[in-house]
């Protein structure tokens, strides 16, 4: 069996290749989930792929004049201007360094979150993943992996939080 | 269908220049009538006749010749004047042409509800005057040339690659050279030609590659303007709305318009247009006095309509201002009393108060519903706009002289030439029309102007202030910033003052547009552009800096009406001695503050309390200055609030600590210097 002639890789090949069509597409989140291994001020966290929209490397930052302190600043993506928040500093433990890494969220009105170090990216079994609220709310769960335990950033809490801070509730209609 | 074979395809563009023109000329001749109107009239009507002809649009062409067959009698010097009914046809006309004009313009619509069952409501609902955002064709005109010119930059970039090409294959021979071992004289001369031809080559190419990109630079501005609309587009609907009005009425009305070069994004200008035509017919309907009333009281017999649209800074104003009887006070508290809006008999209201009626409880002043101007749906559909654009309605009135209706709103696009400046390493742009002038400063000049916050410009002390301390309000300085270089001086609502940046570095034509949801800002920035690179740029808020400039000028006795309050201050020391020598030097620059005698009272007390500023010791027992610091910086509700260290620790250690954990300043005691400290917290303290 070990050895097969070119006639029968070819025919393999094309089996696999049509089976692969044939098959249902796999959803990510069914059995798996994807997440990104980050860095946030020093600290190691997890965010969930179907919860970002994009992740910019060395992107620049016009920063904004303004009292809300984890505010970065503002920066263009295709045209769009969209504020950056300093995910440390939102999550509490903010560092001098600059992040390097800007995470567009999903979701509106248009927000990046900004962190220092993009570690990996992972697809791990829906079981290794722990839900828990922990602490203010802006983690939510813990993914178990061979490197230590990380929280997962719940973006649509930190980006609750975000409304907060910059004093718009997060209530699209308005109001007469 | 394919553009190709669309037979109407230049057709339609020829035909809604000349209905343009007809549709205003037409009210021209209305309000002032001779030869000179009338001829343009014939010209432009002959021409869409002919067109339309071509084009075989028959009833276009019946209506135009028809439209012509009026103004015939009336050419000419000598000409007869027109009589009103030979005025309501051309009028009718003008609308029969303009309507089948706008059907080509339209897609195939499926068939609207004919003659039938549906009634005409009546009241209209959201009227707008179609607002085409196509652009002028001088404006493209404009942005051809400009692609044409980056076009012809590329010629020195075509003949780059050549040279290169070309250097290249020196450059081989040269490498052969050297394989076969020829390192002589001859293989360094050519060695040395070759870097020299190398280095020009480079230098032509970044020269050709900066053109490029600035002459790119004015295509995407020019690009980006033609999504603005003038102003201008829709006064020539809103006089029509007068003239209806002011002819079902039976009263004399002139309508003028200022301020039609002013540009805006189409959605805005749309929803504008709408609300303003119902203001307009208001003003004719319920405002303007029939002409004998206006005589009786010395007015002119003709009434007056004015639109005046103005760009305050980031913001459009359209005001509505008329010369008639202002708002019917007693009949708007009849009228608010009749529907429960007011307690009977209750104290007589403020004229402020029925007036905020006026536009928030939908009454009217008309004693009857007329045909063009419904009972209190003008104030409803202004108010309505307002609320969509985020923007504000105010409503004056002066019984017997006339009443205003004022409109402002935040313009999402804005077209400017901006100055660009260079500020503690940040590039901002600051609207070119506020400048009064650019003042080189010299090192001296420098230090003089932010010591005394004065520089004198025109004969005159104008207030200063380092655009740097506006724009790190609450943050450090880089301290590689080369310092100031020049002030920019700029006319404020309260006189001139000046900012001073480190550099100049050009004009540019730009597309502002307000800063994203979720970025509150300084009042300073008033509005955010994209340049080039695609990374945005900050536009300040000429309005904004005054305050700031004002505000930073008010050392202490002097207080601007127009500053907020700082908030109070926080002090945190555990001798009681340095916690009353600062509550006392904050005090007498006008601060309120709190004391608290360790980090931790002090903790719980900001919890409490809503601070501008934190000032606080490091050495003292519990938790320390730097943890006090620390721990406000990680609260996302505290790490606004700037926070000063001030302590006998004078080691370049500690100021790392201190700058580590998050403080914005660190102020030595031992070098205590009190005008230091003051201008540290002047900087930093939030307001209210």
């Amino acid at each position: 069996m070990s050895e097969l002639t070119v006639a029968e890789r070819v025919a393999r090949l094309r089996e696999d290749f049509d089976r692969s069509f044939a098959e249902p597409a796999r959803v990510s989140g069914g059995e798996s989930i994807e997440l990104l291994a980050v860095r946030a001020g020093g600290r190691p966290y997890a965010l969930k792929l179907t919860q970002a929209a994009g992740v910019h490397p060395d992107r620049p930052v016009t920063a904004l004049p303004t009292t809300v302190r984890p505010l970065l600043g503002v920066a263009g993506f295709a045209g769009i201007v969209v504020p950056v928040y300093d995910l440390a500093a939102l999550l509490g433990h903010p560092i001098p360094d600059r992040p390097r890494w800007l995470l567009l969220t999903a979701g509106t009105p248009p927000l990046a979150l900004a962190f220092h170090g993009l570690d990996r990216h992972l697809r791990v079994p829906v079981d290794c993943v722990i839900d828990s609220v922990i602490g203010d709310g802006c983690l939510r769960g813990v993914v178990r992996l061979p490197d230590g335990d990380r929280a997962i950033v719940d973006v649509p809490a930190t980006r609750a939080l975000v409304h907060e801070l910059a004093g718009q509730r997060p209530v699209p209609e308005e109001i007469r | 269908m394919p553009e190709a074979k669309d037979p109407l395809r230049y057709f339609r563009i020829e035909a809604r220049e000349l209905v343009d023109q007809i549709s205003s000329g037409v009210l021209d001749l209305d309000q002032r009538p001779g030869p000179e109107p009338v001829a343009q009239l014939l010209r432009a009507a002959h021409t869409l006749k002919g067109a339309a002809r071509v084009v075989k649009q028959k009833e276009i062409a019946d209506h135009a010749h028809a439209f012509e067959e009026i103004l015939v009698p009336h050419r000419g010097e000598a000409a007869v004047p027109m009589a009103a009914e030979e005025m309501r046809e051309l009028l009718r006309l003008n609308d029969e042409i303009a309507a089948r004009v706008g059907a080509l313009e339209k897609p195939p619509a499926p068939p609207a509800v004919a003659a039938g069952p549906a009634e005409t409501p009546a009241v209209p609902e959201r009227e707008e005057i179609t607002v085409n955002p196509r652009a002028a064709t001088a404006d493209l005109d404009d942005l051809l040339d400009a692609i044409g010119e980056t076009n012809t930059r590329m010629a020195p970039l075509r003949t780059g690659c050549d040279t290169v090409e070309r250097l290249h294959r020196t450059a081989e021979g040269l490498a052969d050279q050297l394989r076969a071992g020829r390192t002589g004289a001859g293989a360094q001369a050519s060695a040395e030609r070759l870097a020299g031809e190398l280095g020009s080559a480079s230098r032509r190419f970044i020269d050709a590659v900066d053109q490029i990109e600035r002459e790119l630079d004015d295509v995407r501005a020019k690009a980006e303007g033609l999504r603005l609309v003038p102003v201008s587009t829709i006064f020539t609907a809103l006089r029509r709305a007068v003239r209806d009005a002011a002819d079902a009425e039976g009263k004399r009305v002139r309508f003028d318009a200022r301020g039609g070069q002013i540009r805006m994004g189409a959605h805005l200008l749309g929803p504008v247009s709408g609300a303003f035509l119902h203001v307009v017919r208001n003003a004719v309907v319920h405002g303007i006095e029939p002409e004998d009333v206006r005589l009786a009281t010395g007015k002119p017999a003709e009434g007056t309509v004015t639109l005046e649209v103005e760009r305050r800074g980031r913001y459009a104003a359209f005001r509505c201002a008329d010369d008639g009887r202002g708002f019917d006070l007693e009949a708007l508290r009849r009228t608010a009393q009749a529907r429960g809006l007011l307690a009977p008999g209750g104290t007589t209201p403020e004229t402020r108060d029925l007036l905020d009626l006026v536009l928030h409880g939908g009454i009217s002043t008309a004693p009857a519903v007329t045909e063009v101007s419904g009972r209190g749906i003008g104030m409803d559909a202004v108010r309505e706009v307002a609320a969509q654009l985020k923007g504000e309605v105010q409503v004056r009135s002066e019984p017997g002289a006339g009443a205003v209706v004022e409109l402002v709103f935040p313009l999402a696009l804005l077209a400017m030439t901006g100055l660009n400046v260079e500020a503690g390493g940040t590039l901002a742009t600051v609207p070119l029309d506020v400048v009064r002038g650019c003042v080189r400063l010299s090192a001296e000049e420098a230090a003089s102007a932010a010591i005394t916050g004065r520089i004198v410009y025109d004969g005159s002390a104008a207030p200063f202030l380092p655009l740097t301390e506006a724009l790190y309000a609450g943050s450090t300085v880089p301290g590689d910033a080369p310092g100031l270089g020049a002030a920019v001086v700029m006319n404020g609502d309260a006189g001139l003052f000046a900012v001073g940046v480190d550099r100049l570095a050009g004009t540019s034509v730009l597309v502002a547009r307000p800063l994203p949801d979720l970025a509150p800002a300084s009042p300073v920035i008033g509005s955010v552009s994209v340049d080039a690179d695609g990374n945005p740029r900050l536009v300040l808020d000429p309005q904004g800096l005054a305050d700031e400039v004002a505000r930073g000028h008010a050392a202490g006795a002097r207080t601007e009406a127009t500053a907020s309050a700082p908030l109070p201050i926080l002090v945190v020391d555990d001798s009681l001695t340095t916690r009353m020598l600062e509550r006392s030097i904050l005090e007498s620059a006008g601060y309120e503050v709190d004391l608290a005698a360790s980090g931790e009272e002090a903790l719980e007390k900001a919890g409490a309390r809503r601070y501008g500023l934190f000032l606080t010791d490091i050495d003292m027992p519990g938790i320390n200055g730097f943890q006090f610091v620390e721990r406000t910086r990680a609260d996302p509700r505290l790490a606004g609030v700037p926070a000063i260290l001030v302590s006998s620790r004078a080691s370049a250690a500690d100021r790392d600590r201190g700058r580590a954990a998050g403080a914005s300043a660190y102020v030595v005691k031992g070098e205590f210097d009190q005008v230091q400290l003051l201008s540290h917290i002047r900087r930093l303290v939030v307001r209210s």
